[in-house]
């Protein structure tokens, strides 16, 4: 039977005049691997430490496995929680760390050694046991409180921004193992991010917080490719997406001037639209739309060029860095069947045929 | 080299400089008079009796060995300074994580708490001596009444006198741990805490495993600290009981100060204050010891 | 499913009803010294004692210009405390600055004896000084008392300034050294305007100390040097039970370090604690 199942009703939370949380829903699935993902204040790690039971909701309904904990403390709760800050208890040696949890589970004396050490073995920190916390790098900190999360068989594995106090370079490889672990473990986790690209990488499912709402919920892949409304597709992508005033007409829709036919019928009477368009997704178009290079940013593999179109500022990914010389004039033209169609107003996504 | 020689040799020049005329006036002010009143712990000099003064040798403290007075006195240094910092340590724990459970209205306990640490100890054992403490006046001589008991002679009586002296000590003083422990346990991480209630550690447990340790080099200071007033506590005992009655509240400070200053036998007094001395010197030397960090595992 | 709410609603009223009572407890002397200031001195003996009764000024008024006026007595704590106060602060904090931040000959040595003179019991150097003063006529001078107060304000001072200057970025002084700032120029215009809360704090630990000081100033004052606290000693030794008017002028002669220590409120426990939070890392 699988277990780890998180419903969250109609939270609501408010710290003082600040409103965290306009009343979310979210329901987690058993063994997913869950990212909430948001800038921050958008309420994300708000959600987290609710779920753990560090603090609680003015209204609304927490549910694990159907049952209510919404007041419960996080010590009924079956959880493991690996904090920004690692939160390490510095007076004690990495083992009396990873230990800890289990001696408070009154495990026997005997069983908590084995237990230790293998989970240190998992995050590769066994040789470091007898160091404190002050004695070991950041990465190995940030090991020591995964194995300290992992050493118990918890329902719930949840992460607060983990990996944000490690180098780039750690980052990468710990995202990877973080991933395998979570599979190894076979355990709900969730994980909170202000990091779309992790967010990206390694969730199952994910949520968009913004200012206290979940603006989508979904896998990586949806979230990217059919964004739900115009904040998310500002916020998903680096850079995001360019969004830019059209008109929509049938299925014509007209861009400064220059027309084009959608391949799918959009499902909006038409008039006023933004337009979305992934940097990735604009090429140089002799008979396109005449734009001046304003900047070009070498990005290594690739260059990011800053257009204008008219006042619009648009962005546009070239494969080499010689892609012209500032002040030029390039011609563009957007891949049609890639284009993201928003309501004006509501910023809400219009959905295009067949969606 | 040595042109860093010449820059370093003028900030040592100039360091002195400033150093020099704080470090001449310590030596002025108390290492000549202590090597005086070591001088004179070996001397006759009774200012009652004059013409007996000169030179005494080790007399006076031949004498020391064999006073009772003062075995006893050495007996309620111990007792005063060990249950007035036990009790000021424990109550001042407590308080100070009570109060740190308080939601709101901290700063009224921080502006009580200063107030006795302010006032003078003469004062605040005149205070207890009259209006707390004195028999059909004072107010705990009414409460204890009022509540039934038999009225104790606090002041009068020889056990009641000593835990009357160590109760006022306790009650100033508690406050000055409250504040350290208060201020210690606001600088402690919060997610510790945090962590720890997720690995279900109980109230109880997360005191003991966490807090405790983490509060270790506070309180031990603490300890230092008090310890250091509380063998060199004087003025409350005096304004309270003046040491008595008869002697049952008279730590060696105030037999050294009334040999010398009743009795006029200075240089026996000086005797029992070069014991007081090194009783001190050789406590502070411990507890410094002590709280040394040492390294569990060498070369980590 | 709230009742863990509602446990924590009586937990927080039973943790206020003991913390209260407690509070109670250290507020309590202070407030039965202020009200029995107000009775007459026969409503004061009243028992058991009264609690509605018509206060009076007239203590007060006694205690400053009556026959217990202790007017002359506030006059020289306020010079002893004062004149220990500067004296102590202009040989503390340049020596401070020496151990803090220069190369010093024999740093440590001087370092471990400022700590040592810390510890010396006060009774240990009242005979002494008795002594000493009687022999130079000096016994009952201000000279005299202020000299005697050094021994407990220079230790503490020092040791209370390097832990000040410890806190200042090298950076300051190295700027100015770049800016061909001589050493003495330095310490002056960088270094103490970066401690003046630190000297602030020193200031009024020195002060609350030499105002409250009874041991040195009871044997080594006298008619001429009589400090406030030996004023209130004597006036319980003589006047055995008008303790309405020993209430009043107690209260007076406490209204500056009670100030003090409410205003300062924060800069004291900073004091205190300097060190103790920090870890205990130093000294």
């Amino acid at each position: 039977m699988a277990q780890g199942r998180v419903h969250l009703k109609g939270i609501y939370k408010r710290f003082g005049n600040f409103i965290a949380l306009k009343h979310i829903d979210l329901d987690i699935q058993p063994v997913e691997f869950f990212a909430l993902l948001g800038p921050s204040g958008s309420g994300k790690t708000t959600t987290l430490r609710m779920i753990a039971g560090l603090d609680t909701p003015d209204e609304g309904v927490i549910e694990v496995d159907g049952e209510d904990v919404t007041f419960a403390p996080p010590a009924d709760r079956d959880i493991a929680m690996v904090f920004q800050n690692y939160a390490l208890y510095p007076h004690m040696t990495v083992r009396d760390n990873i230990a800890f949890p289990l001696k408070m589970d009154k495990m026997p004396k005997a069983e908590i050694e084995p237990a230790v050490v293998r989970a240190a073995e998992r995050v590769d920190i066994a040789h470091l046991l007898h160091r404190r916390p002050g004695q070991l790098s950041g990465g190995q900190q940030q090991r020591c409180a995964l194995a300290r999360a992992i050493v118990r068989q918890p329902k719930l594995f949840l992460l607060d921004e983990p990996l944000s106090n490690l180098d780039a370079q750690l980052r990468l490889q710990t995202r990877v193992e973080l991933k395998k672990l979570q599979r190894a473990l076979n355990v709900t986790a969730i994980y909170v991010t202000h990091d779309q690209e992790e967010a990206m990488t390694l969730a199952d499912r994910m949520a968009v917080f913004l200012e206290g709402d979940i603006l989508q919920v979904g896998t990586p892949d949806e979230v990217f490719n059919r964004p739900a409304s115009i904040a998310v597709a500002a916020f998903i992508g680096s850079p995001p997406m360019n969004l830019l005033p059209a008109t929509l007409d049938g299925d014509r829709l007209t861009v400064s001037g220059h027309s084009m036919t959608l391949p799918r019928a959009p499902q909006h009477p038409g008039g006023e639209v933004t337009m979305g368009v992934r940097p990735s997704h604009v090429r140089i178009d002799p008979q396109g739309l005449p734009t001046r290079l304003y900047l070009s940013e070498n990005l290594g593999e690739s260059a990011l060029l800053n257009l204008y179109l008219g006042d619009e500022l648009v962005k546009m990914r070239v494969a080499s860095f010689n892609a012209g010389a500032e002040g030029e004039t390039v011609p563009i033209a957007f891949d049609i069947d890639t284009i993201h169609l928003f309501e004006s107003g509501s910023g809400r996504r219009i959905p295009l045929a067949g969606e | 080299m040595r042109r860093e020689d010449g820059a370093h040799q003028g900030e040592r020049r100039f360091a002195l400089m400033l150093t020099a005329p704080g470090m001449l006036a310590l030596l002025l002010t108390t290492t000549f008079p202590l090597a005086y009143l070591v001088w004179s712990s070996f001397q006759t000099i009774n200012l009652a009796m004059p013409f007996m003064d000169g030179f005494a040798g080790v007399q006076n403290y031949v004498e020391m060995w064999h006073d009772s007075r003062y075995w006893h006195a050495m007996g309620l240094t111990g007792i005063y300074t060990f249950s007035s910092v036990a009790l000021q340590v424990v109550i001042g724990m407590g308080l100070a994580l009570l109060v740190m459970q308080i939601p709101a209205g901290q700063w009224i306990f921080r502006i009580v708490a200063i107030l006795p640490i302010v006032l003078a100890p003469v004062v605040v054992g005149l205070f207890w001596r009259t209006l707390m403490l004195a028999p059909n006046f004072g107010m705990v001589d009414f409460l204890v009444q009022w509540l039934g008991f038999e009225q104790i002679n606090w002041l009068g009586a020889p056990t009641p006198a000593l835990i009357s002296v160590i109760a006022i000590h306790t009650w100033q003083w508690t406050p000055f741990a409250f504040l350290v422990f208060l201020a210690s346990l606001a600088s402690l991480p919060g997610d510790v805490y945090e962590a720890a209630r997720i690995d279900r550690a109980n109230a109880l447990q997360r005191f003991w495993h966490i807090t405790l340790p983490l509060l270790r080099p506070a309180i031990i200071i603490v300890i230092i600290m008090r310890v250091m007033i509380s063998l060199s506590a004087f003025a409350a005992i005096f304004a309270a009981t003046g040491g008595g009655p008869g002697t049952a509240s008279e730590i060696l400070n105030l037999y050294a100060f009334k040999t010398s200053f009743v009795e006029l036998n200075f240089g026996y007094g000086s005797a029992l204050a070069v014991s007081l001395l090194i009783i001190t010197m050789a406590v502070s030397g411990v507890l410094f010891y002590l709280r040394t960090p040492r390294r569990r595992e060498a070369g980590a | 499913m709230s009742s863990y709410r509602r446990a924590a609603t009586r937990r927080n009223i039973v943790l206020m009803i003991v913390a209260s009572t407690l509070l109670l407890i250290w507020v309590f002397p202070l407030l039965w010294a202020v009200i029995v200031s107000l009775k007459s001195e026969s409503e004061v003996l009243a028992y058991p004692p009264s609690v509605f009764f018509e206060p009076t000024g007239k203590n007060y008024a006694d205690a400053l210009f009556g026959d217990f006026s202790i007017l002359s007595s506030l006059w020289t704590s306020t010079i002893v405390a004062t004149a220990t106060t500067v004296l102590t602060i202009v040989l503390a904090v340049p020596a401070a600055y020496a151990f803090a931040r220069l190369r010093l000959p024999a740093k440590k040595t001087m370092g471990f004896y400022t700590l040592a003179t810390q510890m010396v019991p006060p009774v240990g150097l009242v005979i002494p000084y008795f002594l000493i003063l009687n022999k130079v006529g000096m016994l009952d001078s201000y000279e005299g008392m202020i000299i005697v107060y050094l021994t407990f304000s220079l230790p503490f001072a020092i040791w209370l300034m390097v832990s000040y200057m410890e806190d200042i970025p090298f950076e300051m002084e190295e700027a100015a050294f770049l800016d061909k700032a001589s050493r003495l120029q330095t310490l002056w215009h960088i270094i103490i305007p970066q401690v003046r809360g630190g000297i602030a704090v020193t200031v009024i630990f020195v002060f609350l100390n030499a105002w409250n000081e009874f041991l040195f100033a009871v044997q080594l004052g006298g008619n001429n040097v009589r400090p406030v606290t030996v004023a209130m000693y004597n006036f319980v030794s003589v006047e055995q039970t008008l303790w309405a008017k020993l209430s009043a002028a107690a209260l007076i002669a406490m209204l500056p370090v009670v100030v003090i220590g409410i205003i300062a409120q924060k800069q004291i426990v900073k004091g205190l604690t300097v060190g103790a939070v920090k870890g205990g890392g130093r000294r």
